[in-house]
């Protein structure tokens, strides 16, 4: 069979795993980028405790992918959840990174006129300091993004949701008739998401950054 | 309608930081009328920063008392207190995310102020400070020039009509230009405005053109003198603050007199060919401009421009006389 003739056969399977592979992303990236600011907005005023939360991201960002899934499956069984655990637990590092630096990036001037207003600092943090790190808040998430639609690919390990079934599946059965163009359609599916994604946050940050500092 | 200053007093005010021999303010005492302009003036690491800062406690003090209108600000929330204190950096710090008008609005919004209300405020703030509302109201920081951001910052810091403002160094990043006018301005809006205000600068010719009363800071912030300009400027208390005053102390102190002050103006008299200087001039103009032309006498002209009378170098050097023995006799 043909690569054409493959993917008219199998669109409507392709597309539905194309979906689940995007849902799955999004998900965890949102649930990182919630948990990967509220880090960084809890320890960027201290060295040491923003050290210690992009340390330990880092840490977690060089345990293997599969070894990370499989570390999982005890303890949140097969599917979805180990899934979206491993998606978040990767994509924390550039996101509390860049929050830090971010957080960090405002002048001390600008944050000593807002205190010496009489802003608390809560208030400073939500209305001053994280407009202003934005911009350098989405380039991490934007990241992440990126390196989740690959390792989302080993979700399939876990019996997962995404396009990893059909690579896994085509790289199971080598040497039988659709084989190779089951694991050509999911490679080509995950990078024309991640590109389509990769435009979408060009977007997303032009129009999410305040106007006053837009570059 | 603006809330006029309050009495603010400083009594035996001491900042020790922890593992430093010595305290960075040592125990000053200063009492600052509802109203008037005081300058801290001093050279860098006087503690005349760290002196102000405790007024809004930026910085805690270790001991001694603040009061503000009798009030004692250590008993205060330290964010309300701050609230009710302007406060202008010369960094400016503007929230470059944020319009003018939502810069103006930041501490009326912590106060819950109606929209309709905050709208009138920001309004009214930019033509006090002399920019036209509905041309600078929508603008970015980044959209105005340095002057500009400056005089939004001290919009900012009377949005909510404190009675007391604290300034630090806030022209000292401009250039002279700018520098003159904003000050020029910031006297105008004073006038107007009777806030008290605590102004700091290591500029003396600043002080002297701004300030009601001069606190000249030595090293912890010790108060070497504290007087209007002309006293000082006529009696310094020691060494110390004659070094401060500098050079030429008679030619600075003619730049607080305006000639529409002298009395007496001769005769108008051949005055074809002589230079003229408008009375609210002050006699340095009349002597730089009596030194320029290469003469000795110069003609008064009235806000009108008509001619009132003729001064000359004996006229000037005998108001400086005057206000000398007038000094002494108080001190």
């Amino acid at each position: 069979m043909t690569f054409s003739r493959y993917l008219e056969n199998r669109w409507d399977d392709l597309l539905e795993q194309a979906t689940q592979h995007v849902l799955v992303v999004i998900l965890s990236v949102v649930i990182a980028t919630l948990a990967g600011v509220v880090i960084g907005a809890l320890t960027w005023r201290s060295d040491r405790y923003s050290g210690l939360a992009i340390g330990t991201s880092a840490t977690l960002l060089t345990i293997p992918s599969l070894a990370l899934l499989a570390l999982l499956i005890p303890l949140l069984g097969l599917g979805w959840a180990p899934t979206i655990v491993a998606l978040v637990v990767y994509s924390l590092l550039p996101i509390v990174r860049n929050t830090v630096a971010g957080l960090r990036s405002v002048d001390a001037s600008i944050l000593e006129a807002a205190k010496g207003m009489g802003l608390r600092p809560a208030r400073v943090l939500w209305r001053v300091q994280l407009p202003m790190a934005w911009p350098v808040i989405i380039t991490g998430v934007r990241v992440a993004t990126q390196m989740l639609f690959a390792i989302a690919t080993i979700a399939a390990y876990v019996a997962g949701p995404g396009l990893g079934n059909e690579i896994f599946s085509g790289l199971a059965r080598q040497g039988s008739a659709n084989a190779l163009n089951q694991a050509v359609a999911g490679t080509a599916g995950v990078v024309i998401l991640a590109l389509l994604f990769d435009l979408l946050f060009v977007l997303i940050r032009r129009y999410t950054t305040p106007r006053g500092i837009r570059v | 309608m603006s809330e006029h200053g309050v009495r603010i007093q400083l009594d035996r005010v001491t900042k020790q930081y922890p593992r430093q021999p010595e305290p960075a303010v040592d125990n000053v005492s200063l009492d600052i009328p509802a109203g008037e302009l005081v300058v801290f003036v001093g050279p860098s690491g006087c503690g005349k920063t760290t002196t102000m800062k405790m007024i809004n406690r930026l910085i805690e003090p270790t001991s001694g008392e603040i009061t503000i209108g009798g009030e004692n600000v250590l008993a205060l929330e330290p964010n309300e207190l701050r609230t009710r204190i302007g406060y202008v950096i010369q960094q400016i710090g503007l929230f470059p995310h944020m319009t003018v008008r939502d810069n103006i609005a930041v501490v009326p919004r912590l106060l819950g102020w109606d929209k309709a209300r905050i709208t009138r405020r920001v309004d009214e703030l930019l033509e006090l400070v002399g920019l036209d509302p509905s041309a600078f109201r929508d603008r970015l920081p980044k959209q105005l020039s340095g002057g500009q951001q400056q005089r939004v910052g001290v919009a900012r810091a009377l949005a909510a009509d404190p009675p007391v403002m604290l300034m630090d160094e806030p022209f000292g990043a401009t250039d002279p230009i700018t520098r003159d006018k904003l000050q020029n301005e910031f006297l105008r809006l004073q006038k107007e405005l009777r806030k008290t205000i605590i102004f700091v600068t290591h500029d003396f010719d600043e002080a002297v053109k701004l300030g009601d009363r001069i606190a000249v800071l030595a090293e912890q912030s010790h108060v070497a003198q504290y007087d209007t300009p002309g006293r000082i400027l006529a009696a310094p208390a020691n060494d110390y603050v004659e070094g401060f005053v500098g050079s030429a102390a008679a030619i600075k102190q003619l730049g607080l007199m305006h000639v529409g002050m002298l009395t007496g103006l001769a005769e108008l008299s051949a005055t074809s060919g002589l230079p003229t200087v408008r009375s609210r001039e002050n006699a340095r103009d009349a002597l730089d401009i009596m030194l320029r032309a290469g003469t000795s006498h110069v003609v008064v002209l009235d806000e009108q421009g008509d001619p009132r009378g003729v001064i000359g170098f004996e006229d000037i050097a005998g108001l400086l006389r005057e206000e000398v023995s007038r000094v002494g006799q108080d001190a």
